[in-house]
């Protein structure tokens, strides 16, 4: 979305009253619109791109974050130890199971939910999306709490149904096999719901007036959704995949910070807190920042490929 | 964009008929006795999307139905699987109250997340503005820092910004919190999308009244965008209401805020479900209570923020 609306946008700001002449102080007219953007330039220069040229700093250095201790160069050796960590590779397969777990939860079922329950409309679709919406705004140490009680092992209800039905399970949370699934219920369960509204919302901004055309020529219900809505939606969608790709990694975090902290054996890990074990808990600067610059430009070259991508795929509806 | 208010008139049989599919589209509406049928037959076709919608919303909201009743429970009974909750009692969060300052951290973290709010939507109405309105050299460099900033993801700078408000001497304190986060490149580009469909018209009357660049926008742009801003506002608020990485890096010798004061209670409590539920229902309470009342503002925004 932002990506893509920084090309035309620049095209449409001259019809605004710059383009007319200016009469009175053009020095101070000027200068107007650098003295607008300045504040939040300033901030984001001071606390994005500072600390990341910072980052990017110490990637080089080796630093055990203590004030009085001096910093050491030491070349691309932090790249090349982070590079050989067992925890790294760990950490970026996790990522990517996580993402696609997160595709298809967020993405995926979303939509085939939003296409199924399309005709529900008025009251009934406000309420169902009033209740669907509400785990996204739980914020993450309730959410974490929420879910910890529900699959406790005693007298949580989900071990409770599961015994019922012969299958009994232990501590979810503890066990290297389940434990990154058990984020992935945490984290889809927020995020499906959010999934589910905004394909929904994408469905709701196309016009009827195509599938009608469509029908009255002969087209199937079947043909309609893949002919003619999905790819009208492909912007939507294409545009929550990038999200889901760029974000599942933040969405995560939270919640393994609070409950797994990685574990057991970096089996829930992922990048990020890979990021934050090295900074905070291992106190190594330079791997910690060597990691994540390589982040950093992967994501990057991601987005790039993916803006490409959906300018070169998205069908447009005007 | 509401997409709830925009749902097409839900008339069965007539231009919804032909959205439905092929059912819908075979069968012609012109005696009112078919028509009937035909709504019946709709009616029953949307059986399976209703059971779909309420499968999901239970799914949804079973959850947070359990973490109220569990903290309503009881102590005797907290371990009880009843999913419908006996007799009410305030145990839990009496005991909540006692253990931990959660009133301070309440006010603490609504203190924190307004002024985040606030300065958010203040440094982005300015920056859209000046984006919006004026054509100027190096506007599409300088606005590619705010689009590239959302590939700069916190973990990747947190330590030199961890070490930056080290050294203000911030570390644990609120404002160590806030500081990193006052402008948020996101409403920029949020707000920025609104005033690029404001009307040009407007901004040329107003100029033509006399006014200055600065009048106009607080004058002219603001009042329009009422009801935008407020809930990208609300939408700020709640985001910085549930931030968890940053308060829980500066925060770590201090529980000031609710977000790093209830993760030591859990850890501190182990089993004691029933006050965990509590606190965590604590927790959610000032959202919920946004929910309920500008419910549809905060769905407009964060849908609105997942939609190109």
């Amino acid at each position: 979305m932002f990506i893509e609306t920084a090309g035309p946008a620049a095209g449409i700001a001259p019809a605004g009253p710059a383009g007319l002449p200016a009469t009175r102080r053009p020095t101070r007219r000027a200068l107007s619109p650098y003295l607008y953007i300045l504040p939040a330039v300033v901030l984001l220069l001071v606390w994005t791109y500072w600390p990341l040229g910072q980052t990017v700093n110490l990637s080089f250095n080796d630093w055990n974050l203590i004030p009085t201790k001096p910093k050491q160069y030491v070349d691309v050796q932090k790249y090349a130890k982070v590079l050989s960590l067992p925890e790294l590779h760990q950490a970026l397969i996790n990522t990517g199971l996580y993402i696609l777990a997160f595709l298809g939860i967020s993405v995926a079922l979303p939509l085939v939910f939003a296409l199924l329950s399309r005709k529900v409309q008025g009251k009934a679709r406000t309420a169902y999306q009033a209740l669907i919406f509400v785990p996204f705004l739980i914020t993450p140490v309730a959410s974490s709490a929420i879910w910890r009680w529900l699959f406790a092992p005693e007298g949580g209800t989900i071990p409770a149904i599961a015994a019922a039905l012969g299958a009994p399970m232990g501590n979810i949370f503890r066990d290297p096999g389940s434990s990154m699934m058990a984020v992935i219920v945490i984290v889809g369960w927020q995020m499906l719901g959010f999934g589910v509204l905004v394909v929904s919302a994408g469905l709701a901004g196309i016009s009827p007036d195509y599938a009608a055309a469509a029908s009255i020529d002969g087209a199937s219900g079947r043909q309609i959704t893949w002919r003619i809505i999905i790819p009208l939606l492909s912007p939507s969608l294409v545009f929550l995949s990038l999200m889901t790709i760029l974000l599942s990694a933040q969405w995560t975090y939270p919640i393994i910070d609070l409950v797994t902290q990685g574990g057991p054996g970096n089996s829930s890990t992922n990048i990020y807190y890979l990021l934050y074990q090295f900074g905070f808990r291992n106190f190594d600067a330079g791997l910690s920042s060597a990691a994540g610059t390589l982040f950093f430009l992967g994501f990057g070259l991601i987005a790039l490929v993916f803006v490409e991508l959906s300018e070169r795929l998205s069908f447009y509806d005007n | 964009m509401a997409f709830i208010t925009i749902a097409p008139p839900a008339q069965p049989g007539s231009l919804d008929g032909a959205l439905a599919g092929p059912a819908g589209v075979s069968e012609p509406t012109t005696a009112p006795a078919a028509g009937r049928r035909h709504l019946r037959f709709a009616a029953l076709r949307l059986a399976p999307s209703h059971a779909l919608l309420i499968a999901l919303a239970l799914v949804s909201i079973f959850p947070i139905y359990w973490m109220f009743v569990t903290a309503f429970r009881p102590s005797s009974d907290a371990l009880s699987t009843n999913p419908f909750p006996g007799p009410l009692s305030l145990e839990n969060f009496q005991y909540v109250l006692k253990t931990i300052p959660i009133a301070g951290m309440l006010a603490n973290t609504f203190g924190m997340a307004l002024t985040l709010a606030l300065s958010q939507l203040l440094v982005a109405i300015l920056a859209s503005y000046g984006f919006a309105r004026w054509d100027f050299l190096g506007k599409k460099a300088l606005y590619l820092l705010f689009v590239g900033s959302w590939l700069v993801p916190f973990q990747v700078t947190m330590i030199p910004n961890y070490l930056l408000v080290s050294q203000l001497g911030l570390l644990n304190t609120v404002t160590g919190v806030v500081l990193p986060q006052l402008c948020s490149a996101f409403a920029v580009m949020m707000l920025r999308q609104h005033l690029e469909a404001f009307p040009k018209d407007l901004l040329d009357a107003s100029q033509m009244d006399g006014r200055s660049s600065w009048r106009t926008l607080w004058e002219v742009v603001v009042p329009n965008l009422r009801p935008a801003l407020a809930a990208l506002g609300i939408m700020l608020f709640i985001s910085a209401w549930n931030e968890y990485l940053w308060p829980s890096l500066i925060m770590q010798k201090s529980d000031a805020l609710i977000q790093v004061g209830i993760r030591g209670f859990l850890g501190a409590e182990g089993n004691n479900w029933g006050a965990i539920m509590a606190a965590s229902s604590l927790a959610c309470l000032p959202i919920f209570l946004i929910y309920i009342f500008l419910q549809r503002y905060v769905v407009d925004a964060f849908v609105r923020s997942g939609l190109k």
